[in-house]
């Protein structure tokens, strides 16, 4: 609760855990975009807990990519772990099948891509937090009266990539002019935004079960054990039982310097 | 089925008020005890006849009123309280009568005595089990944060009853979830306990008379929660003469009134709080700061009106608020509304009864003020009460039966914007729902061994239309829709719930006991994280939940020593819950409609050991409590189906507490905690998404957090006391050694080697100092 922080201050320790190692899992990750150019889709391991934050690539899969109306895609290992094909353009409508196959095993995952919708623009609010100013970057549009949308923003400041997963969807604001707000702070190991930086934005419009996937993720990065929801792997869509995710989605990337 | 059960109830009260008929020559004494200062009635007070013929002792119910039965004759009366001189009295019984007695409180020195079992020995001998009565003397001297005495965290110090930790709401008993108690304050519902996030409960100490927590062997009057039972009571107020007291501390203030409407007949309690952290924030010359709220006020108010010696009317409520508000960003408010109308009557010497209408409420509204974000959601949860409950006195029996009806509203969310809100407004239908419940209970003292108390509750659940019900699949779709008029039932449930305990005195002062109950629920409380918050959702038993049924064995062996001064307890206990409820990961919960598509059933178990010993004379009083525990979960989606600790799970629990008179003027306590960490899910492995760290999970609650032990201390300095004023300073120190307890683990990418992750633990207190001045005049 953000009044808490009024009252409360926290006081942060590292400390030791002991955890017991698991086995490495095989992690897919894997974009169809609206935008023409080189499609990829990622296959590494993950790694336990303790180690350091080197992630081993996946070789020697075969990887394709079909869509509802016949065509099909083989994807090609063009480093390792990265599968790209290219130039491919995702169309919106269309439900696009994810074939991985490695070590006689296959995984399969379908997307269908959402139709567009235009970001406006980007802004910055700035929002009075007891005698301290902090400013935030929020994304405009419209969305879409009488469907369901559902929305994925990544954001970088400077160049870097922030930390919290953003996610949202218009269960309660359909067909409504959205200004959504992309709250960060430094719990997310990231400075404030001050004057001069540029803060770019990609908005995604993705599917239902893509969404799930981000929004549990986003909820639980929040507060780890303890303080937040109980921690879990996020509901995947590929089959097969392996971690990541597929997503046809559209992309837009805008971009606004902070005044 | 239903109508088989209700006769059968009937059939056996009507051949049990039969019974004492036969007997022959018997007389009954029968009346109120009270203070003799302030006219309070005292609950839990002895009463002993003996004499030639026979003797008897039972002790005041919660209306002060005893009822003795004996073959005629002369008898010695006896009425004894803690705190207050013993009354005698020489009785002839040739034909019933009542007694009212009054009862002079103790000597100047008087002694600190923190047993409620005001009968001697009576927790060892009382078939009772579970059952944990909190004296409210006792408050005054146990050191609690920010010195505001409080009745929750006081409990907490028991054995069987766990804090969800600092900075959350709620407790857990014997391994139930926070919702799984019945929280009552003169009978109504209190479903919010907590002020300010957990820092303070809703019970103003100042206007509390009794407290009484059952963690097990419940009496089948009580009902609709697995968990616990805390009943409590607020005092009447003086009929005999006004008084004003009151506490000026550094966070809150309170103020508490009360005096005779009629004298001795009648009177009002008036108690108010309230906290001012944000009148401060209003002085501060920043105008950022100035708007915001952080604050808390409660209102509890009694009035009562004996018209006769058969005739009471007990009138009490309770309101209560907190707000909490950034300027220009957001404002979340909420409360309970309580209203309780009682009536007492004594039908004969032998045959009480007391009808309450009860009233009770609690909403919350969150509001983002953003001008193109603004929205408002509001949601409440509304019940109306109707209780009978009679009383029946015979020699070795108390029979205890009645029935109660509840009629409960949820309005889930409610949502409205304005201006160019991006929101749109949005009502999630009311749900409609009725309890019922008829029960009968026995204590029978079958020997002066052997006690029972045994009885059955029968209860049911209702589901009632307006509105469109959809039934979900596992998968969380929807396989049927139904729409229903007003009243229209969508679904009932009907559960037979027994209620069994034992106590067998080996002597005096040593008893062995047993208890077995069953418990359904039918409110569930549905919340996002492992915290509870004042936005948790509440919804009823449907087509979709199943009732939640709890049943608890339990075992225990009570000893007093050195003519009460010791009380020792140990209690085993093993409990099966089913239909327990949890959400799917990334379930949306505010404001959705089909909230019910988002839940998982299983099941739980929790078993422990609880260890009391309690010294309760003398100028060093307290209690040491150990629990020893398991709490786990199991659910076909959740863990791969295995069993899991539940958050709560906590092996070790200990608590102890001393309270030092030194003199007069100077009194001390401390109390000491330590606890085994929550269980919690830590990241067994990590992978990359995009080139985010993220983690990746095996085990659920596999992990704990490191242990929470803290020291508080407090010191009590009592003024000079004329016949009209009194007043005392309170110093206390929270957390007295400034240990970091753990509030949450996080983990993240190391700042200075991003190659590598770390686990962060955050704490949210040091060491809290505070003071309080109280008065009384």
């Amino acid at each position: 609760m953000a009044g808490s922080g009024l009252l409360f201050t926290s006081c942060e320790k590292v400390i030791d855990v002991d955890i017991k190692e698991p086995p490495n899992q095989l992690v897919i990750e894997g974009n169809i975009t609206d935008v023409s150019g080189t499609q990829t889709i990622k296959l590494s391991q993950s790694v336990p807990y303790t180690d350091t934050n080197i992630y081993p690539p996946v070789s020697g899969a075969v990887v394709t990519v079909s869509d509802d109306t016949g065509n099909t895609w083989t994807f090609t290992e063009t480093e390792p772990g990265q599968y790209t094909f290219g130039p491919l353009q995702g169309v919106a409508g269309r439900k696009y099948t994810m074939t991985v196959t490695l070590d006689n095993k296959t995984y399969t995952a379908t997307s269908i891509m959402p139709q567009a919708v235009p970001v406006d623009s980007l802004s910055i609010t700035k929002i009075s937090f007891g005698s301290t100013e902090i400013k935030t970057v929020a994304v405009h549009y419209t969305d879409p009266a009488g469907i369901a949308n559902q929305y994925r923003y990544v954001m970088r400041i400077n160049g870097v990539l922030t930390k919290r997963i953003y996610a949202s969807n218009d269960r309660l604001q359909d067909g409504k002019p959205i200004k959504e707000q992309l709250f960060y702070g430094r719990d997310d190991d990231n400075k404030e935004l001050e004057s001069g930086d540029v803060v770019e934005v990609e908005m995604q419009g993705i599917d239902m079960p893509v969404f799930k996937y981000w929004f549990t993720l986003s909820q639980q990065t929040q507060r780890g054990p303890g303080g937040g929801v109980t921690p879990g792997n996020p509901p995947s869509n590929i089959s097969g039982g392996v971690l990541g995710y597929f997503s046809a989605h559209t992309t837009q990337i805008e971009s606004i310097t902070v005044d | 089925m239903q109508n088989k059960y209700i006769f059968n109830l009937f059939f056996l009260i009507g051949i049990l008020l039969t019974l004492p008929a036969q007997a022959q020559k018997r007389h009954t004494i029968s009346g109120t005890v009270r203070d003799g200062a302030t006219g309070e009635t005292l609950i839990g007070a002895s009463v002993r006849i003996q004499g030639n013929a026979g003797q008897s002792v039972t002790i005041t119910n919660s209306y002060g009123f005893y009822s003795l039965t004996q073959p005629d004759g002369e008898y010695d009366l006896v009425v004894t309280y803690t705190g207050y001189q013993t009354y005698t009295k020489k009785v002839s019984l040739a034909a019933s009568s009542t007694i009212n007695i009054e009862l002079t409180a103790g000597s100047e020195l008087q002694e600190v005595v923190i047993s409620a079992s005001d009968r001697k020995n009576e927790n060892v001998r009382s078939p009772q089990m579970g059952l944990d009565k909190l004296n409210m003397k006792d408050l005054d001297n146990v050191p609690v944060i920010f010195g505001e005495k409080d009745v929750l965290k006081t409990i907490q110090l028991l054995p069987g009853v766990k804090s969800g930790g600092e900075g959350t709401t709620g407790f857990f008993v014997r391994g139930g979830a926070a919702d799984q108690n019945l929280i009552l304050l003169d009978e109504a519902t209190v479903y919010n306990s907590s002020h300010l996030l957990g820092f303070f409960s809703t019970f103003n100490a100042d206007a509390i008379k009794d407290v009484s927590l059952y963690k097990g062997g419940m009496p089948s009057q009580y009902g609709g929660r697995l968990s616990s039972v805390l009943d409590v009571k607020m005092q009447d107020g003086n009929n005999k003469e006004f008084g004003f007291e009151g506490g000026i501390g550094l966070i809150a203030s309170r103020i508490k009134a009360e005096g005779p409407l009629v004298k001795n007949r009648g009177s009002f309690m008036f108690s108010a709080r309230r906290t001012y952290i944000d009148l401060l924030l209003q002085a501060s010359p920043d105008s950022a700061v100035k708007g915001n709220k952080l604050n808390f006020y409660d209102i509890n108010a009694k009035l009562n009106y004996k018209f006769d010696d058969k005739n009471t009317i007990y009138l009490s409520g309770y309101f209560g608020r907190d707000n909490i508000g950034i300027k220009n960003l957001f404002e979340n408010n909420w409360g309970n509304t309580t209203a309780t109308i009682r009536l007492n009557h004594v039908f004969n010497s032998r045959l009480f009864s007391n009808t309450s209408f009860i009233y009770n409420k609690y909403n919350y509204a969150v509001s983002l003020l953003d001008e193109d974000n603004n929205i408002n959601v509001t949601s409440l949860i509304r019940d109306f009460n109707l209780k009978q409950d009679f009383q029946y006195f015979s020699d070795k029996h108390i029979l205890r039966f009645g029935f109660q009806g509840t009629h409960h509203r949820i309005a889930p969310s409610d949502i409205t914007t304005s201006g160019k809100s991006s929101f749109n407004p949005l009502t999630i239908e009311n749900r409609y729902g009725i309890e019922t419940a008829l029960y009968l209970s026995d204590e029978w003292k079958v020997s002066d061994q052997l006690h029972f108390l045994y009885g059955a509750r029968l209860s049911g659940f209702s589901l009632l239309g307006p509105g469109t019900f959809d039934t979900y699949n596992a998968e969380g779709e929807v396989t049927s829709s139904k729409t229903y008029n007003s009243g229209q039932f969508v679904k009932s449930y009907f559960y037979l719930e027994p209620r069994f305990s034992a106590s067998y005195s080996l002597n005096d002062e040593n008893s062995i006991k047993a208890s077995y109950n069953r418990n359904t629920q039918n409110i569930h409380i549905l919340s996002n994280a492992n915290t509870s918050s004042p936005t948790d959702q509440y919804v009823m038993s449907s087509n979709n939940i199943k009732p939640e049924i709890g049943d608890q064995v339990a075992m225990g062996y009570f000893k007093n020593a050195k003519d009460n001064t010791f009380e020792f307890s140990a209690e085993v206990y093993y409990k099966w819950l089913q239909n327990q409820i949890e959400y799917k990961n990334g379930a949306e919960l505010i404001a959705n409609a089909n909230v019910e598509s988002e839940l998982l059933y299983g099941t739980g178990r929790a078993y422990g050991l609880e260890l009391y010993a309690k010294k309760t004379k003398g100028r060093l009083t307290g209690w040491i409590s150990y629990t020893l525990s398991r709490t786990e979960r199991k659910f076909d989606e959740l863990n791969g189906g295995n069993y899991f600790a539940a958050r709560q799970d906590r092996t070790h629990d200990v608590a102890l507490v001393g309270i030092f008179n030194l003199n007069k003027r100077w009194s001390f306590s401390a109390n000491y905690i330590y606890n085994t960490g929550n269980a919690v899910t830590y990241p067994a492995g990590k992978y990359n998404l995009g080139g985010l760290t993220t983690y990746y999970y095996t085990e659920r609650n596999a992990n704990r957090m490191p242990h929470t032990t803290r020291l508080d201390i407090s010191a009590t300095l009592k003024g000079k006391e004329t016949k009209k004023f009194k007043s005392s300073w309170s110093f206390s120190l929270y957390n007295a050694l400034n240990r970091h307890n753990p509030y949450a683990i996080q983990f993240r990418d190391k700042k200075d080697d991003p190659s590598r992750t770390e686990a962060v633990q955050i704490a949210l207190f040091g060491i809290i100092p505070s003071v309080t001045w109280n008065f009384k005049f």
